[in-house]
């Protein structure tokens, strides 16, 4: 007896997230290559205090209640996130101060960037001691390595560190991904292999278009931040074009993505959250931090509407603590 | 413990009363970084070499910018950066950065026992091929720009300047009495495009 069966073309939720992946990517490059300065605006406006409340949220999931034979690197992490960040706004907020000369400036960012990179390389050597059969100590040498170039080259790799930033929620992704929807990672990273493409058509179409009026203050800021004072041989159209384009990325990582595929994520369901529904959780402490951030993101906003220049900087400055936060996190997924 | 951080305060908090003693330098006046005026650029086939002339009443309003702006040396930047090192500071400590990335790098790959015949005869090679790459910086370093770059002519405005990005060259500065002569650039125009470098 002949069975005859019926080829049918179904799509797999897969491919689904795939093509919706490159979509939205295809979409921010047109709309951002089009409208840089505008664009910039806008998701900042919209999108960094959510952004930044979404990746608490996640972070605070991520957290143990005991952190037991991770005691040293957590306390090693979160305390250096604070000390960091203090660091950052002291030198951030006292900058222009009459004692300091150019010098003195040079070689205290050079040596805050020289602290965050020897944290990085002894957050990684301590989680690879916690893997078993790993050596993680060539963090050092590499470490040492990325020290010596902040030092020689310190306008560059204060840049890379803005260009590098929207890679690093790409990489969470994938991470969490493996972990709790494995079956959509060979489509995450067809979507990710896009970015390049997209990348070097807008490229393409901007390496030629003059630079973008920097006339106000803002606008100055904005052009500033993507690098046009550092990279005054490549047209400033094309550094904000990019540098909004893979924010934008970012802020759709941390604000749609993760949540959607990890449960743990969704802002809603605070009982997933160890640090709340443990017994020896801290529920009340836990609410209190998030609403404090919903504050905070509700305050931006009524910021950004009142002055947007002042608040931008502002926000850019405190928005260092999210930079630094986001490595323990990461390192320990590894 | 406690004596460590009990000095560290007592450290912190004489710094404190060391940078309030440092008195805080006047405001310097804001004078005005330029003057307003007009350069005329002419090319001259019979000039031997590029000449700027200058008005001697523009030069007597510099002198004046100049001693306005004369006050304004930043003593605190002296007191704070001090040593005078603050040019090679990057470059040494970044050295010695690159150095401990090469030593650690070494001990590392020593302990990892990843050396075999394979691996050094690799690490031969990029030894090698590193030190071809120094010496062509050397090459490369030496290379001077193109030669319509290297004197003031006519041909500084060639294309293949724009390209280089600039340009240099002798110049003699002179000086006019007439009030009312701009400022003037004469740039040798001959035909083989030679001027006195």
């Amino acid at each position: 007896m002949q069975e005859i069966r019926q080829a049918r073309f179904e799509l797999t939720s897969a491919q689904v997230f795939a093509a919706l992946f490159v979509s939205m990517c295809a979409l921010a490059a047109i709309v951002i290559g089009s409208f840089p300065l505008a664009a910039s605006i806008a998701t900042v406006f919209l999108f960094a205090g959510v952004h930044n409340l979404m990746e608490f949220r996640y972070f605070a999931a991520r957290m143990p209640v005991r952190w037991g034979r991770s005691r040293l690197f957590y306390s090693f992490g979160i305390g250096g996130v604070l000390v960091l960040a203090a660091a950052y706004l002291t030198l951030y907020f006292s900058s222009g101060n009459w004692l300091w000369s150019n010098d003195s400036w040079l070689w205290l960012t050079a040596s805050w960037n020289t602290s965050f990179i020897l944290w990085l390389a002894f957050l990684f050597y301590l989680r690879g001691r916690q893997r078993p059969r790993s050596d993680w100590s060539w963090a050092f040498p590499v470490g040492f390595l990325l020290a010596g170039l902040a030092w020689i080259i310190p306008q560059y790799w204060s840049l890379s560190l803005v260009y590098i930033h929207p890679f690093v929620a790409m990489w969470f992704l994938d991470r969490q991904m493996r972990r709790t929807k494995p079956e959509w990672i060979t489509a995450y990273r067809v979507g990710l292999a896009s970015i390049p493409i997209f990348l070097v058509l807008l490229w393409i179409g901007l390496a030629r278009q003059p630079n973008l009026p920097d006339d106000t203050s803002l606008f100055w800021r904005i052009t500033q931040h993507a690098g046009s004072e550092i990279l005054p041989g490549i047209s400033s159209h094309l550094l904000v074009a990019t540098h909004v384009f893979l924010e934008t990325i970012h802020y759709f990582v941390w604000i749609l993505l993760i949540p959607l595929i990890d449960v743990k994520a969704i802002p809603w369901r605070i009982e997933r959250i160890p640090l709340f529904s443990n017994k020896f959780g801290f529920p009340k402490l836990l609410i209190g931090a998030l609403c404090i951030g919903a504050l905070v993101v509700a305050a931006l906003w009524f910021g950004f509407a009142v002055d947007y220049t002042r608040t931008r900087d502002i926000y850019f400055a405190f928005a260092i603590a999210h930079v630094l936060a986001e490595f323990p996190f990461l390192i320990k997924m590894l | 413990m406690k004596r460590i951080v009990f000095a560290f305060m007592l450290g912190a908090a004489l710094a404190t009363a060391a940078f309030a003693d440092i008195a805080k330098p006047q405001k310097p006046t804001k004078a005005k970084a330029s003057i307003d005026s007009l350069l005329h650029i002419s090319l001259k086939s019979d000039a031997k070499q590029a000449r700027l002339i200058i008005p001697k009443s523009q030069l007597a309003q510099l002198r004046a910018q100049l001693d306005q702006m004369g006050g304004a040396d930043d003593t605190a930047a002296a007191v704070v950066s001090g040593t005078g090192m603050g040019n090679r500071l990057p470059t040494i400590v970044g050295g010695l950065f690159l150095s401990l990335a090469i030593v650690f790098g070494g001990i590392w790959f020593a302990r990892s026992g990843k050396l075999s015949l394979r691996t050094n005869s690799a690490i031969v090679v990029l030894i090698i091929f590193t030190a071809i790459g120094s010496a062509a910086t050397f090459v490369y370093g030496n290379a001077g720009p193109p030669p319509e770059a290297r004197s003031i002519t006519g041909k500084m405005f060639t294309q293949a300047v724009h390209l280089y990005g600039f340009g240099s060259g002798q110049i003699k500065l002179e000086t006019s009495d007439d009030p009312d002569q701009p400022l003037e650039l004469i740039v040798p125009n001959t035909e083989d495009g030679s001027g006195e470098e």
